[in-house]
C-alpha cells in the first residue's frame, strides 16, 4: 500500500510525535490522529512512545489499527489501519493506571519528548509534534523543567525562544509563560518583547501570512492610562514596539487586554504579544476549547502551540493530560490533529529537513 | 405599581462623551423608570435637542417627587459648556461634584441606587483631582474601607480582588485578611443584593495553573487556600483555586455564581469578549447599590447620535432589580 493510496513522487515527510503522559488522554489523541486521513495526507506519523501502552488505549478505544513496533521507519507502512511507535518499552504495565500521576510515567513522557527532540536534530524526522505532559509527573521523575518549551530550549541548546498559541484569528505569543506572576513582571523587558514581536511576525510569515498586523499587550490594567497604574508600558514596551516599528513590523501597543483580546479575535490583528501566561491562555481558552452542552463535555478542544526560534519545528497539542477523562476514551483528537497539520504548513521541503521555526 | 418603583440617581459622567446621549436615550426605552439625572440641566436639554430625542427633561429640587414618564434632573453647574468629544480639564470637577451630589442622594435616602456613566480619568487627574477610578472615589466618599468591584454579564459575573494598580503590586496586595474581607463581601452582596440563597463561587489562583502546586508561586498554598478554608468553615461554598486559563469553560460558570479574580486583567477580558452579554459594572461592600456602564467616554463618536444606550439601560435595570431585592 502507498503512503495514501496516490503516488508520489517523493515520500510524504516523517514526523516524530510524542505520545505524551502514558496515563494522560496522550495516547488516545495521538492514537485517533496518527490514523486519520487528514493527518496521513501531509506527512508520516511516527509515534515515539511505549507499544504497551498503545495497544491497551487502542483496544479500549475500539480502533481497528495494528500497533506496530517501528525501528527503522523508511519501510514501514502508513495508512489508516497501523500506528507505528518507536517502543521505548519503559511502561511497566502492572503500574500503569490511566488518571494516576506518577514518577514512572513522569520518566516515561520526558524518554519520549528527548528522543523526539534528538530524531529532529539529526534529521530523522522533519517535524515534531508533542502531547500533553504533566509538570507534576516529570518533577516527581526528578526532572525540573516547567514544560515541554524549557526542555526543548536545553535540548536543542536555544537561548531565545517563545510560545505561539494559535486557534483560528488568536495568535499569541508569551513573553514569559511558566514563572510565577511576580517574576512575570520583572520579565516584561524591552529585549525580551522585541525579541517576542520578531518572532510573532517571522511565524505569522511562516504560516503564510504576508504583511501581520500585531498588537503588543500592556503589563497593567487600562495599559496603565498614562502612567496611573505602573511604568511597563512607557518604560519597556513602548520602546519595544517602536524599535520593532523602525525595523519595518507593523505592530500597534501597548493596548490593554482587555480590548486587544478581543479585537485579534475578530480578526483586527493577526497576532498578539501577550507579557504573561494567563493573559494570553484565558482569551485563548475561551475561544478554543468547544463545549458540547448535551454531551457534557468538550466536543472539541482546537489550541496548538508553536514553539518559536529552534533549530527544528515544534508544534504540540495545548491541552493538558486531563488524567481525569484519561482512560475513558472521549477525549477530542481535534487538537492533535490541527498541531500536526500546523507542522506541516511550517515546514518546508525547499529549506531541508531541519527546517527553522523562526 | 410604577409609583413602587425605587428612584435611580444617574451620573452621565463626562460631559464630552457619550454620557448625556446616552442618558436620554436609555430613558426613552424605559419610561416607567423613576430616574433622577445628576447633571448640567442645560447640557442635557441642548443634547436632546440636537440629536432630537425629545426626551422631557424636568428640574428637580430635594424634597419633590420623582416621576416616571419624563427624567428628572438634579442641577449641577458646568464651569464652561462643554463640546462634544473634546475633553476641558475645566469640567474635570463638575464631574466630581456630580457624583458627589448623587452619592448624597442614596445615602440619604432620597434614591434607592446609583447608575453611573463614563468618565475620563486622565482629565479627572489633570484637572488636578487623583482619581483612580469610580469605585474608590465612592468608597472614599462614604468611608467605606474595602469595596469589591464586579463585572456582571447575563452569563457571567466577576469580582475582582484587586482592581486598578500596576500587576507588579498585586501579589503583594493579595493578603489572607483582605482577601478574606473581599470573600465576606462578595458572599454577603450575591446573598443580599442578588437574592442568592446559598451563593457559590469559584475561587481563581494568582498564579499560571493556579501555582501548580507550588511550581509556579507560592499564593495558593500560603495565602489563597487557608482563606478559602477559614471562609468555608463560616459557611461559604467555594471552589478553587482554580488556575484562570480553565476556570471559564462552560461547565466550571454553569456551576458557580460569580467568579472571584486576582486581578483586573483575569476576569476582564473574557467578560468582553462577545458571547456573555452586555456587561455592566457594580460596586460591592458599599452602604448603598450602584451599578454602572462598563464602556468608556467613547469621544470619537460623542454628539453624533451613534452611541449605544444598552449597557446603561442594562445598568439601571440591574440596579432597580436589586433596588427591589433590599
Amino acid at each position: 500500500m502507498s503512503t495514501n493510496g496516490q503516488a508520489q513522487t517523493s515520500p510524504l515527510p516523517l514526523f516524530g510525535i510524542s505520545m505524551g503522559d502514558p496515563a494522560s488522554i496522550g495516547p488516545e489523541v495521538t492514537a485517533r490522529a496518527v490514523i486519520s486521513q487528514e493527518v496521513l495526507d501531509i506527512c508520516r506519523p511516527w509515534v515515539v512512545g511505549d507499544v504497551n501502552v498503545m495497544r491497551r488505549v487502542v483496544q479500549g478505544m475500539g480502533l481497528e489499527a495494528e500497533v506496530v513496533s517501528v525501528e527503522d521507519p523508511e519501510p514501514a507502512q502508513f495508512n489508516a489501519a497501523t500506528i507505528n511507535v518507536l517502543d521505548l518499552a519503559n511502561v511497566d504495565m502492572s503500574r500503569w493506571k490511566p488518571g494516576e500521576v506518577n514518577a514512572m510515567c513522569g520518566q516515561a513522557a520526558f524518554e519520549y519528548v528527548r528522543r523526539v527532540i534528538e530524531l529532529a536534530m539529526e534529521g530523522t524526522v522533519a517535524a515534531t509534534v508533542t502531547g500533553p505532559i504533566h509538570k507534576e509527573s516529570i518533577n516527581l521523575a526528578g526532572h525540573a523543567f516547567g514544560g515541554h518549551t524549557e526542555i526543548y530550549a536545553r535540548y536543542t541548546n536555544t537561548d531565545k525562544v517563545a510560545m505561539l498559541l494559535v486557534e483560528e484569528n488568536l495568535r499569541v505569543v508569551h513573553v514569559s509563560t511558566h514563572v510565577s506572576l511576580r517574576e512575570a513582571c520583572d520579565l516584561v523587558r524591552k529585549d525580551r518583547i522585541l525579541d517576542s514581536i520578531i518572532l510573532l511576525d517571522q511565524a505569522c510569515k511562516r504560516i503564510g501570512i504576508e504583511r501581520p498586523r500585531l498588537g503588543v499587550a500592556g503589563l497593567n490594567p487600562h495599559a496603565s492610562d498614562g502612567g496611573l497604574f505602573g511604568h511597563e508600558e512607557e518604560r519597556e514596551i513602548l520602546p519595544a514596539v517602536e524599535a520593532a516599528q523602525a525595523r519595518g513590523i507593523q505592530v500597534q501597543g501597548p493596548i490593554p487586554a482587555d480590548t486587544l483580546f478581543p479585537k485579534a479575535i475578530g480578526g483586527m490583528y493577526d497576532g498578539c504579544v501577550a507579557m504573561y501566561h494567563d493573559q494570553g491562555h484565558i482569551p485563548f481558552k475561551v475561544v478554543g476549547f468547544q463545549w458540547n452542552e448535551s454531551a457534557g463535555r468538550m466536543k472539541s478542544v482546537r489550541g496548538v502551540n508553536i514553539t518559536l526560534g529552534l533549530p527544528i519545528i515544534r508544534t504540540s497539542v495545548d491541552h493538558g493530560t486531563a488524567m481525569e477523562i484519561a482512560g475513558q476514551y472521549v477525549a477530542s483528537a481535534d487538537a492533535m490533529q490541527l498541531a500536526i497539520a500546523y507542522a506541516a504548513r511550517l515546514y518546508r521541503p525547499q529549506s531541508g529537513a531541519t527546517a527553522a521555526c523562526a | 405599581m410604577i409609583a413602587d418603583l425605587p428612584i435611580l440617581a444617574v451620573t452621565p459622567g463626562e460631559p464630552a462623551g457619550v454620557g448625556p446621549e446616552i442618558l436620554l436615550k436609555a430613558a426613552n426605552r424605559v419610561p416607567q423608570f423613576r430616574l433622577l439625572a445628576v447633571a448640567d440641566i442645560g447640557l442635557l436639554r441642548q443634547t436632546a435637542d440636537q440629536l432630537d430625542l425629545g426626551t422631557r427633561i424636568q428640574r428637580w429640587q430635594p424634597g419633590e417627587s420623582v416621576n416616571a414618564g419624563s427624567l428628572a434632573c438634579l442641577h449641577v453647574d458646568l464651569a464652561e459648556p462643554a463640546t462634544s468629544g473634546t475633553l476641558s480639564a475645566r469640567n474635570g470637577a463638575y464631574v466630581l461634584e456630580t457624583l458627589r451630589q448623587a452619592t448624597s442622594l442614596v445615602q440619604s435616602g432620597q434614591a434607592a441606587a446609583l447608575v453611573t456613566g463614563p468618565v475620563h480619568k486622565g482629565i479627572i487627574n489633570d484637572a488636578g483631582h487623583p482619581f483612580s477610578g469610580h469605585t474608590e472615589f465612592l468608597a472614599d466618599l462614604s468611608d467605606t474601607p474595602r469595596v469589591v468591584m464586579m463585572l456582571a454579564a447575563p452569563g457571567l459575573r466577576v469580582a475582582l480582588a484587586t482592581t486598578h494598580l500596576p500587576l507588579r503590586d498585586v501579589a503583594d496586595a493579595i493578603t489572607a485578611e483582605g482577601l478574606e474581607k473581599t470573600l465576606r463581601i462578595v458572599h454577603h452582596d450575591l446573598k443580599h443584593r442578588f437574592g442568592l440563597s446559598n451563593p457559590r463561587i469559584q475561587v481563581l489562583g494568582l498564579n499560571p495553573h493556579a501555582g501548580e502546586g507550588g511550581h509556579l508561586g507560592m499564593e495558593e498554598i500560603e495565602i489563597i487556600e487557608p482563606v478559602m478554608e477559614a471562609c468555608r468553615a463560616m459557611g461559604m461554598d467555594l471552589v478553587g483555586p482554580v488556575p484562570a486559563d480553565t476556570a471559564f469553560n462552560p461547565p466550571r460558570l454553569r456551576d458557580c455564581d460569580a467568579v472571584l479574580a486576582m486581578y483586573h486583567d483575569q476576569g476582564l477580558p473574557v467578560l468582553k469578549h462577545a458571547g456573555f452579554g452586555e456587561a455592566i459594572n457594580v460596586t460591592l461592600g458599599l452602604p448603598f447599590i450602584r451599578t454602572s456602564v462598563d464602556h468608556g467616554t467613547a469621544l470619537d463618536i460623542a454628539g453624533q447620535g451613534k452611541a449605544d444606550e444598552n449597557s446603561l439601560l442594562q445598568a439601571l435595570s440591574l440596579a432597580q432589580e436589586m433596588a427591589l431585592h433590599h
